[in-house]
């Protein structure tokens, strides 16, 4: 019982973003501080202020700054009203104005018209500022995908700064994107107003890794679990935790990408992998959890080919090989033909069926037509490239294990000779 | 003088003048001949109202009318047979499909059957891929013409309809790329549903399926002209149906015009994959073509017939031009209209089939006027042979023509059913049998000694009707053919040959022939199979055989030699015989491309102004356009348009003798630009002369005759005009 | 039985020509209706399967489904949203589709593939949520109009929330243990890529989970052939855990297509015969069963009773019989049968003898009717697309130029490097594009040299056929060309002349070619 009751604390652990920052809080220098340093002497000051959140996905940046919030919001109860943006659903003008408008009807009951034009949103937006300015409320912007703000005419920021150049209010605009280079998209009369304040969001070093881990995994004392179990369990995974082996996985796994997300990514593995009759975590389950990363999906997708794809695949590497510029299908069709005369083989197939392999290879992605399809002629005069190295098809042919011999043969003597 | 009368002269001219212009265009020495019956006739037909006066004009209207109405008549009749003919034709095709959807149908419910819980819910219902594929019928209408298509796949539609199916016929229109398959989607929309709503997605259709009263009845999606339709867009839209066939039991219904190959051309592989495909075939044009004729043209009940070149010629502009019944009906129609239009006596013709045909026939000559009845007796067929003939000369020759135009149908008919037998084509024979000039030289040549015969035989291959003739090959084909064949064969003879007893005659004592040698045949095979020795009797047997079909062949030699006499070999045959080719060709082949120079070189036979009579020198009064092409023809593909210019000029401001000083341009000053260059003593300054050449060149070039100079010879135009 | 199926039909044919009467009896309306009127709120599966059903209706996914079961977890558990991929017919949607049905859990299932846009399917999944059955009496209109993706995620949560409510409320009605954890299946992934603009969709979809913290909706992405790195651009902060579906190995593939067959020895012996090579050729589980389909009849053909347990020598004798009939469909993708099964068997017979001597072009003459100018037209059409523009005058000098082009050929010969090179820009730029002009010049310069053949060929019946020439219009069959796929016809302006380019194939006309005895090889410039 209390087992799957663990198992479910976890995952709530590992799916609620907020709670896997919540470690940076402690750090006096880390983000989170700063950040809240910058809004809450916004606040104090009574000053607008504007400030980017950059940093690559998955790195807590709209967790922290929600964190942020919410702690403000505890410290200085109902001054503090937020209006939330994102650039994915509000990245055009009158749309990202309404939505601001809207929310903002909704924080001071002011009642919000859909018909409103876009001027009259920036107009009451203005006013609104202003009378927050006077009643010393903050207004927080919080625009998630801020790049995709950037797109088009910037109607929106530029209102928003706009209003904040001139209005002695206390307004705080946070921008959050995975572009670094994200202020360098603003137009100048945007970037004129910005204050080019950047907090960025980098990964997590080792020893903070360690942390997470311990933060993540081990079970709190002050639960209605039985505090024997929760010992139990804790001791084990520290165990773990310490042992060579899981260091080893660890790293091999932060090797492939070592931003947060994946990290969490395996460690939900683990725990879903987990025994819930023995209850506790154990190395098999990391072990479990590492065999699932793919890391070479090509190599994936080429094992899954049959025969006669990887025959087409040869012909155009032997076309390749041979410093053709370009081929279609029919060159390679002629290829295959070739190969086909000069053995004599049972895998001699028609033209259609040649073709309808060669699709499938375009499906998997594995090959692709180079052209947009501008003179909508049909497919076999397209011209196509392949999109695997002659080495990654010599490793695919060594591993498909009943590879007929001619296929490599034919492979190697253009290749390795 | 009636508008009518009137009418005949001018149209007849211009109509035989073209004629010439064409001869002149293609094959001159063949065409030297042509023009002048028609133009005879002519002068007959215009000379009659000027014999007599305005007294005439009211008989005259009134035999405009009867004409009229014969022809309606006529052609009314002839539209409902061929359209009977076709609807036969395509029924048992309807059929076919119709069962087909009834079975896979079936099929799809018992799948439904299983999941019939499912059915409602949104996820996919989890089978192997078998169940996923869409039954699909493809039609393949032999013909590469679409023309004739369209009809028979609205019929299809509806024949589906009555028998209960959900029918939505789409078409290349709805699948194009720019719509989308959304596009389709809302078209099928518009057509199963009632109440049509604005949103055009799957779900709309399967709920709208999923109610009481549709649920049990299949969808049929019939799309006619497959191979213009989009293939991307198409391959999604079977993508799309195949996931919700169980839900949605669609069945697909394609129109393939050409072959399967470009149906697997259009569609990608995994597209094609989910069309359980099951493949019918339409009936090929030619054989559509047969049975039209047959009806039409062969059966003794049609009372208009066409003479043998304009037969060729309907046959040729079939099989040359364009491939489709209907042009080739309404060039029949044509045909029609044009013999009840000339031909003054043609009203006589109709109702050939009543029984008590004598007393209208009698009726009508009574009432004829002299000056038809004189018209009647110096018809080209009948010159010599019978001169101011009376009413009872003129009913006998009707009757004569009737009953020798039924004979020649009757031996047509037998002829036809041997030809059946190895594919010949109805067309062709039929032009055959109604060639006057062969069947004269095959007469006589049995009546000369065949010592004589040789010097027939050269003239006969001439004219088709040799070793190599099709009527021969029939015969000659009669001379091998089963005892089974030839005992069917005679019996249908039997029913078409009832009123010529000696004919009858001799087909009953070959039936007994044929069933003794049949029986001991039959006897022998057992003996063979008894011992075997089956070589000797096989021989023996086959001996005996040859016996019966030599005889039959005999037979049919004389009922070809007695009773095929083409029409055109009997008096007045042109009452009911249109054999004005020409007027044909020229109603049905326009060249346009061709036309359109020889009309600008001889502007002036439609222009007919006083001014420019003169044809062979350009004159200043004539038309910009036509001058201007009549100059280019000096060029060579490449026209500079200086020289052009200059020479455009020169005939414009010949009428003004004094000279005047050229000024070169270059060809960009063309552009409509004012040049500040005046002529001094001409009302018409450079300007106005640039401007009307700049609007010659460009009407030539609209009717796409020169093109427009290209950027590496700028001060060229291109003639790109072929067939002068 | 095969005859009474034949039976009813022909009675129903010949009953609806007189009345317009349906020919299906409506038996299963009632259930159908009841289905209609029972609008429980979710696709709750009514089969309960146990584990054991579960895997084996799944064969070769024991351990994908393991996986999927651990990461969606026990009732009412969060989930990171998973990400299933891999090849196409690799069971994917079946297997998630199953698994729902065991575990007995409310889900919504949206395929993009029957979406074409995404108003649609926002609508479909909020429909679905509010449990709204389009009617006529409602106009088939949706729950809620929903075109912004903005609005979408509004609605969304609402409708999870309601949906919670009425679950909630409803839970004494329904089955235990249904939770209140809802999923929300998207299917055919890959099919959005190919929208264009719609690319911010996908990876509105991924983001669903960060923007709205819906904790209870499990979001299940399937994407067909294309692994999360094709998405990784418009992925979210959470990245969905990848669960990758390897194409079935041959065994695997053995035990799918031996399920659910009566007589499974036979077929099982079958398949002993015919995996192995299909095998080589393609792995896909759709196709392999479309093209065993009736190799199976064939197969069976020869017995008379279908349960017999097949011994050695009976296989192989059998497998004698077989034998022509694989080699045929290992070549064929699209299998058409004919309508009626005694001629359909003979054409099959037909194009194995045909498959037989395929090396050889085979003859055979063209199955539908073209008119002569057409057939003309088409084949200059093919010579103007495939012959280079600067030998037309060679070519087409009307005295015999054979003798040139034979010189030409072998000063070619000579060079070879430039031949292959010529060879192969010939194949890659495909048929080249040709002007009206030219195409009308060829014609005519082939029917002036061929008018005496086809006098010949016709000269018994028509004595003098020449008045009807064939130039005469000619662009009326050049449209009827274009319309069939024969000629593509490159947009342009109206005045200047468009651009073709004839998109038929050799051996397609080369037959038209022999129907008018047309010397094509001759004409032909062989680079």
């Amino acid at each position: 019982m209390e087992v799957t009751e663990a198992s479910l604390l976890l995952r709530r652990r590992l799916c609620d973003p907020s709670y896997i920052h919540s470690i940076f809080k402690s750090s006096p220098d880390g983000n989170y501080s700063k950040l809240k340093f910058i809004i809450s002497n916004s606040i104090n000051e009574a000053c607008n202020n504007s400030v980017l959140l950059l940093g690559p996905r998955g790195n807590g940046k709209s967790a922290v700054l929600e964190l942020v919030l919410a702690d403000l919001k505890v410290e200085h109860p109902g001054i503090i009203s937020v209006v939330k943006l994102n650039g994915l659903l509000h990245g055009d003008n009158n749309n990202g104005l309404k939505e601001i408008a809207r929310q903002l009807c909704l924080e001071f009951d002011l009642p919000f018209s859909k018909m409103a034009s876009s001027d009259e949103n920036s107009e009451l937006l203005i006013d609104i500022l202003r009378e927050c300015g006077l009643a010393h409320k903050t207004v927080i912007f919080t625009l998630e995908e801020f790049d995709l703000f950037t797109q088009g005419k910037q109607r929106v920021l530029y209102s928003l700064l706009d209003a904040l150049q001139f209005l002695t209010s206390q307004a705080v605009v946070i921008g959050l994107s995975c572009r670094l280079d994200a202020d360098q998209l603003l137009e100048k009369r945007v970037r004129s107003r910005f204050s080019h304040r950047k907090l960025l969001f980098i990964t997590p070093l080792k020893d903070d890794m360690q942390r997470l881990l311990e933060h993540l995994l081990l079970l709190p004392k002050e639960t209605n679990l039985s505090s024997i179990y929760v010992v139990e369990f804790n001791s084990r995974l520290y165990k773990i935790l310490d042992s060579k082996e899981f260091k080893y996985h660890l790293k091999k796994v932060i090797d492939i990408d070592n931003n947060i997300s994946n990290l969490v990514m395996f460690l939900y593995r683990a725990v879903c992998s987990m025994d819930l009759k023995s209850g506790f975590l154990s190395l098999e389950n990391f072990k479990k959890a590492i065999s699932y990363f793919h890391p070479y999906p090509k190599q994936e997708s080429l094992r899954n080919s049959s025969i006669l794809e990887f025959y087409i695949l040869v012909c155009m590497n032997r076309l390749d090989a041979k410093e053709q510029i370009s081929f279609n299908f029919n060159s390679i069709m002629n290829e295959y033909k070739a190969i086909m005369d000069a053995y004599k083989t049972s895998d001699n197939y028609t033209r259609n069926v040649c073709l309808r392999a060669f699709e499938h290879l375009l499906e998997r992605g594995l090959i692709m037509l180079t052209d947009n399809n501008v003179r909508c002629q049909s497919i076999e005069f397209r011209p196509v490239k392949s999109l695997i190295s002659p080495q990654e098809l010599h490793q695919a042919l060594k591993a498909y294990n009943p590879c007929p011999v001619l296929l490599l043969k034919s492979f190697n003597n253009e290749c390795f000779k | 003088m009636s508008v009518s009368d009137s009418e005949f002269p001018l149209k007849e001219f211009d109509a035989s003048d073209h004629n010439l212009q064409k001869a002149s265009l293609q094959k001159p020495e063949l065409q030297e001949t042509r023009p002048k019956k028609t133009k005879r006739k002519i002068d007959m037909s215009s000379k009659n109202p000027l014999v007599d006066g305005d007294s005439e004009e009211l008989t005259d209207q009134h035999y405009e009318k009867l004409r009229l109405c014969a022809f309606n008549e006529t052609w009314s009749k002839i539209e409902i047979t061929i359209k009977d003919v076709l609807e036969k034709i395509n029924i048992s095709l309807f059929e076919d499909v119709m069962k087909w959807i009834s079975e896979s149908f079936k099929e799809i419910r018992s799948c439904r059957g299983e999941f019939v819980r499912e059915l409602m819910l949104s996820y996919p219902i989890v089978t192997d891929m078998i169940c996923k594929q869409i039954p699909t019928a493809l039609i393949l209408t032999k013909n590469m013409e679409f023309v004739d298509d369209l009809s028979t796949f609205q019929e299809l539609s509806a024949h589906l309809k009555l028998n209960g199916c959900h029918v939505a016929s789409l078409s290349s229109i709805d699948f194009t790329t720019k719509k989308g398959v959304g596009g389709c989607l809302r078209s099928l929309l518009r057509q199963l549903l009632v109440a049509s709503s604005d949103a055009a997605d799957i779900f709309v259709l399967a709920s709208w399926y999923s109610e009481q009263h549709n649920c049990n009845k299949p969808i049929v999606i019939v799309i006619d002209d497959t191979e213009q339709c989009s293939g991307p867009i198409l391959a999604e839209f079977i993508a799309m149906l195949s996931e919700w066939i169980i839900k949605i039991p669609i069945l697909l219904v394609f129109g393939v015009a050409t072959s399967l190959t470009s149906l697997r051309k259009l569609l990608p592989s995994d597209a094609l994959q989910y069309l359980q495909s099951c493949q019918f075939t339409s009936e090929s044009p030619q054989a559509r073509m047969n049975s039209i004729i047959e009806a039409v043209l062969v059966k003794p009940s049609s009372e208009f017939i066409v003479s043998h070149k304009v037969a060729v010629f309907l046959r040729n502009y079939f099989l040359r031009h364009d491939g489709t019944i209907t042009s080739f009906i309404q060039a029949l129609k044509v045909a029609c209209s044009k013999h009840f239009y000339t031909e003054p006596l043609s009203f006589l013709c109709c109702d050939l089939v009543d029984e008590d045909y004598e007393v209208l026939l009698a009726k009508k000559v009574e009432s004829l006027p002299r000056k038809l009845l004189d018209y009647a007796f110096c018809l080209p067929s009948c010159e010599g042979k019978m001169n101011n003939g009376t009413f009872k000369d003129l009913v006998q020759g009707i009757f004569e023509l009737k009953k020798t135009r039924r004979y020649w149908s009757m031996v047509l008919m037998c002829l036809l059913e041997v030809a059946k037998l190895n594919k010949l084509q109805l067309l062709d024979i039929f032009c055959e049998a109604a060639n006057p000039t062969s069947f004269k030289l095959q007469s006589s040549s049995h009546l000369q000694a065949p010592t004589a015969i040789s010097n027939t035989i050269h003239d006969m291959k001439i004219h088709g009707f040799g070793k190599n003739g099709f009527i021969n090959r029939i015969i000659n084909k009669t001379r091998d053919l089963q005892v089974v064949q030839l005992s069917r064969i005679l019996k249908t003879w039997e029913g078409y040959t009832k009123e010529i007893c000696e004919i009858q005659d001799k087909l009953k004592d070959l039936q007994t022939l044929l069933n003794a040698t049949d029986n001991d045949t039959r006897l022998k095979q057992q003996l063979s199979n008894v011992h075997r020795s089956t070589s000797r009797f096989s021989s023996f047997s086959g001996k005996d055989m040859m016996g019966v079909n030599e005889k039959v062949a005999l037979l049919m030699e004389g009922m070809v030699r007695d009773y095929m006499k083409p029409i055109e070999c009997i008096p007045f045959h042109e009452i009911i015989c249109f054999s004005l080719v020409d007027m044909l060709q020229e109603a049905l082949i326009g060249d346009p491309r061709k036309t359109i120079q020889t009309d600008l070189l001889h502007s002036h036979t439609y222009i007919q102004c006083c001014c420019c009579k003169d044809k062979n020198t350009l004159l200043p009064s004539m038309h910009d356009t036509s001058i201007v092409f009549t100059l280019a023809q000096e060029h060579g593909d490449l026209v500079n348009l200086h020289d052009w210019y200059e020479s455009y000029k020169s005939i414009i401001l010949s009428s003004r003798t004094k000279a005047r000083r050229k000024f070169n341009k270059s060809p960009a000053s063309k552009k409509g630009k004012v040049s500040s260059a005046l002529s001094d003593s001409s009302n018409l300054n450079e300007a106005t002369i640039q401007a009307r050449f700049c609007k010659a060149v460009t009407e030539l070039q609209i009717s796409g005759i020169i093109r427009m100079p290209s950027k590496r010879r700028p001060d060229y135009v291109q003639r790109i005009t072929f067939g002068l | 039985m095969i005859r009474e199926e034949e039976g009813t039909p022909r009675r129903m044919t010949r009953s609806n020509l007189c009345e317009p009467k349906t020919p299906i009896q409506a038996t299963s309306i009632k259930k159908t209706s009841s289905q209609f009127d029972q609008t429980n709120a979710l696709p709750v599966s009514s089969v309960c399967m146990t584990l054991d059903d579960l895997h084996a209706s799944l064969p070769g996914r024991r351990m994908q489904v393991e996986e999927i079961l651990n990461l969606l977890g026990p009732l009412d558990s969060p989930m990171l949203p998973l990400f299933l991929y891999g090849g196409t017919s690799t069971g994917k949607t079946r297997t998630i589709v199953q698994i729902f049905h065991h575990l007995n859990r409310p889900f919504v299932y949206v395929s993009c593939l029957s979406c074409q846009t995404p108003k649609i399917l926002f609508e479909s999944v909020l429909d679905q949520l509010a449990s709204h059955k389009r009617n006529s009496g409602n106009g088939y209109s949706s729950f809620k109009q929903c075109d912004r993706s903005s609005d979408f995620l509004e609605l969304l949560r609402d409708a999870v929330f309601s949906w919670r409510q009425k679950s909630s409320n409803v839970c004494g009605v329904r089955k235990e243990g249904n939770g209140k954890m809802i999923y929300l299946i998207v299917d055919n992934l890959e099919v959005i890529r190919h929208w264009g603009k719609n690319s911010e969709l996908l990876s509105l979809l991924f983001k669903i989970h960060d923007i709205t913290r819906i904790m209870d909706l499990g979001l299940i992405y399937i994407s067909c052939n294309a692994g999360p790195e094709i998405y990784y651009s418009s992925a979210s902060s959470t990245e969905p855990v990848p669960i990758f579906f390897p194409d079935y190995t041959e065994e695997e593939l053995h035990q799918i297509l031996l399920r659910n067959h009566e007589n499974p020895k036979l077929y099982n012996s079958f398949l002993k015969l015919v995996l192995k090579p299909f095998f080589r050729v393609t792995r896909r589980v759709d196709e392999l069963s479309l093209a065993f389909k009736p190799l199976f009849q064939k197969y069976c053909e020869p017995l008379t009773d279908l349960s017999v347990i097949p011994d050695v020598s009976l296989t192989r004798e059998l497998y004698q019989r077989l034998r022509p009939h694989i080699a045929f469909s290992l070549d064929e993708i699209f299998m058409v049968t004919t309508r009626f099964s005694a001629d359909a068997t003979e054409t099959s017979e037909k194009t194995i003898v045909r498959k037989r001597n395929a090396r050889k072009l085979v003859c055979e003459e063209l199955d539908f009717h073209m008119s002569i100018s057409a057939k003309y037209l088409l084949v200059s059409a093919f010579l103007a697309s495939r012959n280079p523009a600067t030998l037309d005058a060679s070519m087409f000098d009307t005295k015999g130029d054979i003798g040139k082009q034979k010189r030409k050929r072998k000063n070619s010969e000579t060079t070879m490097q430039k031949e292959n090179t010529k060879a192969h820009e010939m194949l890659m730029k495909g048929p080249g594009s040709f002007s009206l002009e030219r195409l009308l010049a060829i014609f005519q310069c082939i029917t002036s040299v061929s008018d005496i053949c086809v006098d010949e060929d016709n000269e018994e019946v028509v004595g003098d056929d020449n008045e009807v020439g064939l130039m005469s219009d000619v662009l009326l069959q050049l449209s009827t060309l274009c319309d069939a796929n024969f000629i593509t016809k490159g947009g342009s302006c109206p005045l200047e002349s468009t651009r073709y380019r004839s998109s038929i194939d050799e051996d397609m006309i080369s037959k038209v070619a022999r129907t008018i005895n047309f010397p094509l090889s001759k004409y032909l410039y062989r680079g």
